[in-house]
């Protein structure tokens, strides 16, 4: 199978791959802002508990949890002109990449909502009616005092998110987007060298990967400035004790793992 | 095209034929991944000279580049390796011998080993390390300490990552369709194409994965109900 094994070609085909990253990270960045608008709109009505968006809300977030990513990309590949059809609305022609920003962005959506509504109900109750004693108001209380709470314990698991979504849009070659791993299988077949392509691939990905994981650590530090110094430790004990949280962490880690990533 | 709803029943009735495989490669995956995956752990915790580091690469690798390379990469390196291998030694071992489903079984297993690495890690560290302390104090070995007292306890923390990572897998196995494994997603291609009806059958397909995805969930709840009962009531 293939040519024989080459070294000289991995560094070769580096620049070929890199000239199709930019599309791989414009569905990366695409899907994350779809995402956090549907994420946000899905944790909404399930922190506030409203009657019926609620019950909504959980359906949506267990069914795509609980489907595969690349199922969904082709459900919604096919099925979405189809729907849209019987509303009289022709969507055919438009281009792939904008399906699978949209599966991604709804996929990615269903993590993030239980990414923000566990970040919410982590920060310590006590915070909130501080800041009512304060003479806040509902909203201000949220924007100064819960929101940048929230954020700081949202951005490991977000950082698990961003990752374990670029490492997804390996699968939009299935629907014939030329990203990365698309072109690396075109390469591959080009001039038979498979293993040097996906090598060379394999390393973009890890380069890629650890960029933005070592620039989320960042964030995450910056976040957590007004907390001690030792507040890592306590962070992590006490999201052990709230069994809550630590499920959710443990969800949005590792149920990120498999192929899904 | 029109969407007709009676051809999701007929497409859900042939997928079930698939389920099986589907089945056996989550199964294989995680089974040999849990091996893979402690023994990567444990030479982690304990710093093992040369291996631990080799562990350490190992899990960064495979986390930071997606499950389908580590497949494409097995499918096409491996054979490879193997026929270089074996007309340099004259085993006369053809690589082409190993049956498609082979290559799925392990580079997923090499994938759920990385992740699994990490879930079995956190779970270990999890365990107070007085109990290993009281463990050697009334006189067990190591692996006598391991065996009785942090593993068990390891495994009730680490029970909901580990259901994860097998939810994981079986949504990851709809990768083999790329290595021409007949499993759910390919079977509903196929049922796809043959009927020209590309909708319902991906629709049948994700009902079922949705309801795979249920069950593990609802065994896993049993089974945590079950492993937590030592730990009821406590203070901490």
């Amino acid at each position: 199978m293939g040519a024989p094994f080459d070294y000289t070609y991995i560094f070769s085909y580096f620049p070929k791959l890199l000239s199709t990253l930019g599309i791989t990270l414009l569905i990366v960045a695409g899907s994350l802002l779809v995402g956090i608008i549907i994420g946000f709109l899905i944790a909404l009505p399930r922190l506030y508990r409203i009657p019926v968006l609620n019950t909504l809300a959980r359906v949506y977030v267990s069914f795509f949890r609980g489907t595969p990513i690349l199922i969904q990309l082709f459900l919604f590949y096919y099925g979405l002109p189809e729907i849209l059809k019987l509303v009289h609305i022709d969507i055919s022609k438009a281009p792939v990449l904008v399906f699978v920003i949209l599966t991604y962005g709804l996929h990615t959506g269903a993590f993030m909502s239980e990414t923000i509504r566990a970040s919410v109900t982590a920060v310590d109750r006590g915070q909130v009616e501080a800041a009512y004693a304060m003479g806040m108001k509902g909203h201000q209380a949220f924007t100064r005092i819960v929101l940048p709470q929230a954020l700081a314990i949202a951005v490991p698991v977000f950082s698990n998110l961003v990752i374990a979504l670029l490492k997804d849009t390996s699968l939009a070659f299935t629907l014939g987007v030329m990203e990365m791993t698309g072109k690396a299988e075109t390469l591959g077949a080009l001039t038979q060298h498979f293993v040097e392509a996906y090598i060379s691939l394999a390393l973009i990905y890890l380069v890629v990967s650890f960029t933005l994981e070592k620039l989320l650590l960042m964030a995450e530090r910056r976040l957590l400035r007004h907390e001690q110094p030792d507040s890592t430790g306590n962070r992590r004990f006490r999201l052990q004790r709230k069994r809550g949280y630590r499920r959710l962490v443990a969800g949005i880690e590792s149920g990120k793992g498999g192929a899904e990533a | 095209m029109k969407i007709d709803p009676s051809f999701i029943w007929t497409a859900l009735v042939q997928l079930l034929s698939a389920i099986p495989t589907t089945l056996v490669i989550t199964a294989v995956s995680v089974t040999a991944g849990f091996v893979i995956g402690l023994i990567t752990a444990l030479l982690r915790i304990y710093k093992v000279p040369v291996l631990g580091q080799i562990a350490t690469g190992y899990v960064t690798f495979i986390r930071g580049t997606p499950m389908l390379t580590h497949l494409l990469l097995i499918y096409f390196g491996l054979p490879m390796l193997l026929d270089a291998l074996s007309a340099q030694f004259g085993w006369g071992f053809k690589s082409s011998s190993i049956p498609m489903i082979g290559f799925a079984f392990i580079s997923f297993s090499i994938t759920a080993g990385a992740y699994m690495a990490e879930v079995i890690r956190s779970g270990l560290l999890a365990v107070n390390r007085g109990q290993l302390e009281a463990a050697y104090s009334v006189g067990m070995t190591t692996p006598q300490a391991l065996r009785r007292i942090v593993f068990p306890q390891a495994l009730a923390v680490s029970l909901p990552n580990l259901s994860n990572s097998v939810i994981g897998m079986l949504h990851g196995s709809t990768l083999a369709f790329t290595v021409s494994v007949v499993e759910i997603n390919a079977k509903a291609q196929i049922v796809a194409s043959t009927n020209w009806k590309f909708f319902e059958a991906y629709l049948a397909a994700a009902v079922i994965f949705w309801g795979l995805t249920l069950l593990i969930e609802r065994i896993t709840a049993v089974i945590e109900k079950r492993i937590n009962l030592y730990n009821r009531g406590g203070v901490a």
